[in-house]
Parts: C-alpha cells; structure tokens; sequence
C-alpha cells in the first residue's frame, strides 16, 4: 500500500522496441528501458539521433506500441490515458494548419474534445496569454515567425489542460536565440502549471537548463547509459549558462554517452 | 509596409503587364504583315487583326448560340471531370494500397488522344435519346469529363495524402477518427492542390470542347464553326472563331486566377 502513495506519475518499465528495417532486417530502437517520473518532474530524454529518445515519447504517447516491456501513467495505459485527453504533445514541428487562424487552430483540439463553446474561448485566452501570443490570435500561421509558430504549437498542447506535456525537440528547427528564449518561456510556463514534463533534446546544455533529472539515452541499441541529477536551483536564468557548475554538469552528461 | 506595397504592385505589373506587353507586340507584328513575312503566309490564309475583329463585331449576336454551346459542354466537362477526378483521389487516398496505381491507370487513360475517343464515346450514346442536340452534347460533355479527369485526380490525391510530418500524429493524439481527420485535415489540405488542377483542366476543357465538336454528330459550337469555315475557305470567319475560343480560354482562366487568389488569400506565407 505504502509503494501506491509513492507510486511515479510515469512508469516506464523494461520497455524495448524492434523495428523492421526497409530491407527486413530487425533494428533494435530501445532496449530494456525503465524509467520513473514523479509527477511535476521536468524530465529530458537526451541523446544523439538514432538512440530511441523520440520513440520512447511515441511509446509513452500511445502513438507506439513497444515490442515488450510496459509504460503506466497514474496505473493506466498510455492508451487509457490518451483517450482520457491527459497528453499535450509538442511536435518537432509547430504543425500548425496553414488555413486556420491562430486562435483556430489552438481550438482544433478543443473541437475535437467538444469542450463547450464559451470554455473553448477562456481557455483560448488564457494559453494565448501564456505563451505571449494575445496580440496574434487573428494571424495566420504563414504571418508568423518559427518561433512564435512553436509558441502556438505550444499553446495548443496547454489547451487541452494536460497533465502530462510530451515535447519532442520542440526547438531543434529554431535558431540558437529564440531557443534559449523559448527555453525560459517553457520554464515560466512550467512554473506557473506545475505539469510533468518530459523534454526530448539532442542539445546537452539545453537539457541542462530545463531539466531536474537527464536520462541520457546511448545509441545501437538505444539504451539508458545514465541519469544525471541537475541540482541548478530554481528557477533557472540566462547567466546560469556562464557558470562553472553548468559547465561542470554540461561536461558530466558529455561523459556519461557510450559508444558514439 | 510601403516596400510591401510597392513589391506587390510590381509583381502585379510583372503578371498582368508582361503578358499584355507581349500581346501587344505580336499585334503590332500581325496588323503590319511583319508576322505575315516571317511565316511566309498571306493576308487570306492569316487575315488581319482587324478584319477578324470587324468580323466579329458584326456577327456577334449570331455566334452567341454558337459560344453558348461550347460553354455549356467546357463547363460541363470540367465540373464532371473535376467532381470524378476528386472522388478517384479520395478512393486513392482511402484504398492506399492501390491508390498510385489507379492513378497511373487513370492518367495512361488520359493518355488516349480526344480525336481516338471522341467516336468511341459518339458511338455509347447513340441510343441514348432521338433527339440529336441531347445525344451530342452528352458525348462531348463525356468527352471533355474524360480529359479533365485525370490532372484533378493526380492532384488531389497529393493534396489528400500529402500533409505537414506529424500532423497526422497530432490528430491521432487527439484520439481523432478517419472521418475527423478527413473532414479537419486532409480535406481541406487539398484546396491548393484543387487549384493546381485547375490551372491546367481550365484551359484543357475549352481545347477539350473545342475537338470535341470537331466530331460531334451536331454542327454547332465554336469549334465545329472553325472547322466549317476552313472547308468553306472562309479563313477571316474561322480565325474569328479561333479568337473567340481564344479568348474564352483566356477569361475562364482569369476568373480562376481571381477566385484562387481570394480563397487561398490566407496560405501563402508573407
């Protein structure tokens, strides 16, 4: 009884995935993978490509089903658990849809949801205030630069009031300012509504930043080499980057990667 | 804002002036016979600009009903042709399976030159009705279906399928159905794809129509008036039609342009 009150908000237990590659070869993407978030953790999922941290989102996510192994959200499946709308998924890309205005397409997933009318439109308000965006609700996606695109793509995961907010190298496509911007902008939101959240990056020292744990993820196979504490206090400002226990902690995660 | 302004103004001129321009110079080559000299024809074969346009301007109520049967049958074709071609790209994107290659089947059928189908397709309609203006204008209708068909399909099933990475895992996210990521995603995906057909369907059916009437069992239409007045060595009269199919091509395709730059005003990026 005592291990249910302690139990993580994510388990992530023993899970590994083979894939068929195009010549019919099996791949081994993940292997023997166990992790456990608490809830309100800020978790990254780090590694070079090709070392399974996007699948392991998309297993988690329900957008995967692993080869063996298991993940359990509050005790259900991740598929349970979608269905009960409890993800906001960011994309590597904003994927915005280029025919709907801004604060169209952040009600898309409200839509589908058949949140009520008037909720859809408080709710709107509200993420479009969090992410900074109230000026631009009637803009269309193409009017937009990359980052402010993400920005929605970031409200529209609010939207749905998740408790579990799944990005997937949100940034990777932006240039190296907007990102450290967008990192803080991240940090403040997650502040403010306390989610869980699990962060894939291959940017070390962005993982650094944002994050209270690191899972660093090895490649061929993809498997957990090692997990780094970040013991940065909050909340984290731009001139941490400079210090030298940043640098330390950067160089720490460098070293715990095998075989690259 | 002022740069915007004068950029899109230039392209404007760019657009609508440099066609102008052009049209403008072959007319000055054609009404001086420069045109003449250069092809090495003469003023019956190739009459002048401005004895096709007196021509026309005399006779215009009397090649009204001519102009209106053509119409009927471009625009007929194209809406049919357009309407079937979308529903093979739908059928496409549903049965993935076989969707490229029903659309490989569908443009080699496309292949078929108008003037090896147009008997055919006279030949299918024979019994449908005795009353020969019926019967005719359906198998040139059918005709010109056949020959927009095939671009629309190909597009739309681009339009249908190919959408922005992720998208379609956003939309599973939201635990969406097929039917929800159709009617949300791939549907109105395609609208830019719809217009791509277009642009090329729109001038294809007046040349659709056109051939068509070439072989219909009916005389009558734009076409069939050029071919008429060739046999009768009627060139000013022919070529007078020939502008005027010309010009129907021409304005079909200008009011496209038009309804494409209001419906797609908010995709392109600025």
């Amino acid at each position: 009884m005592s291990e249910k009150t302690n139990m993580p908000e994510i388990s992530i237990k023993n899970v590994s995935m083979v894939y068929t590659d195009s010549h019919g070869n099996p791949v081994q993407a993940l292997k023997d993978v166990s992790i456990d978030i608490q809830k309100g953790e800020f978790i990254s999922l780090l590694g070079p490509s090709g070392c399974g941290k996007s699948t392991l989102l998309r297993i988690v996510s329900d957008l995967l089903t692993p080869t063996s192994g298991e993940v359990k959200v509050c005790g259900k499946t991740p598929k349970e658990t979608r269905l009960e709308q409890k993800y906001g998924i960011v994309f590597q890309n904003p994927v915005l849809l280029d025919w709907r205005t801004v604060r169209k397409n952040i009600r898309l997933p409200l839509e589908m949801m058949k949140v009520p009318k008037e909720e859809q439109a408080s709710r709107i308000e509200q993420v479009l205030e969090l992410v900074g965006l109230t000026n631009f609700g009637n803009s269309y996606p193409g009017q937009l630069s990359g980052g402010m695109q993400q920005r929605v793509g970031i409200a529209r995961a609010l939207a749905i009031q998740p408790d579990i907010l799944l990005m997937d190298e949100p940034f990777s496509a932006l240039d190296e300012f907007t990102r450290e911007k967008l990192n803080d902008d991240v940090l403040s939101i997650w502040r403010k509504t306390n989610k869980t959240v699990l962060f894939v990056t291959h940017n070390i020292s962005e993982s650094v930043y944002m994050s209270d744990r690191i899972c660093v993820l090895s490649p061929h196979p993809g498997r957990l080499s090692a997990v780094v504490e970040v013991d940065l206090p909050r909340p984290r400002t731009p001139e941490m980057r400079a210090t030298p226990e940043f640098a330390a902690l950067v160089a720490k995660v460098r070293n715990s990667f095998e075989g690259i | 804002m002022i740069l915007k302004k004068s950029k899109s103004l230039l392209n404007i001129l760019s657009t609508v002036g440099l066609p102008v321009l052009f049209g403008a110079l072959i007319y000055i080559l054609w009404q001086t016979k420069v045109l003449h000299a250069l092809f090495g024809t003469d003023e019956i074969i190739l009459p002048l600009p401005d004895r096709i346009g007196s021509i026309i301007s005399d006779n215009f109520t009397n090649m009204l009903p001519q102009i209106a049967s053509t119409l009927i049958v471009a625009l007929g074709g194209l809406v049919l042709g357009s309407l079937l071609g979308y529903f093979i790209g739908v059928a496409g994107a549903v049965f993935k399976k076989w969707g490229m290659g029903g659309l490989t089947i569908v443009s080699a059928f496309n292949a078929i030159p108008l003037v090896a189908l147009a008997p055919v397709i006279n030949n299918w309609t024979r019994d449908l009705s005795n009353q020969v203006d019926i019967r005719s204008t359906v198998a040139k209708i059918i005709t010109v279906t056949i020959f927009c068909t095939a671009s629309m399909s190909v597009n739309a099933y681009r339009g249908l399928t190919e959408v922005k990475p992720f998208s379609e895992d956003l939309f599973a996210s939201y635990g969406s159905g097929k039917l929800k990521m159709f009617l949300k995603l791939r549907l109105p995906n395609s609208l830019p794809y719809v217009f791509t057909a277009l642009r090329v369907s729109v001038p294809a059916c007046v040349i659709g129509a056109v051939v068509s009437e070439y072989f219909a069992e009916q005389v009558v239409g734009v076409g069939r008036q050029i071919r008429e007045n060739i046999v009768k060595g009627q060139f000013p009269t022919a070529w007078a039609y020939i502008a005027i199919a010309c010009a129907m091509g021409i304005l079909m395709y200008v009011i496209l342009l038009i309804v494409e730059s209001i419906v797609l005003k908010n995709r392109r990026a600025r």
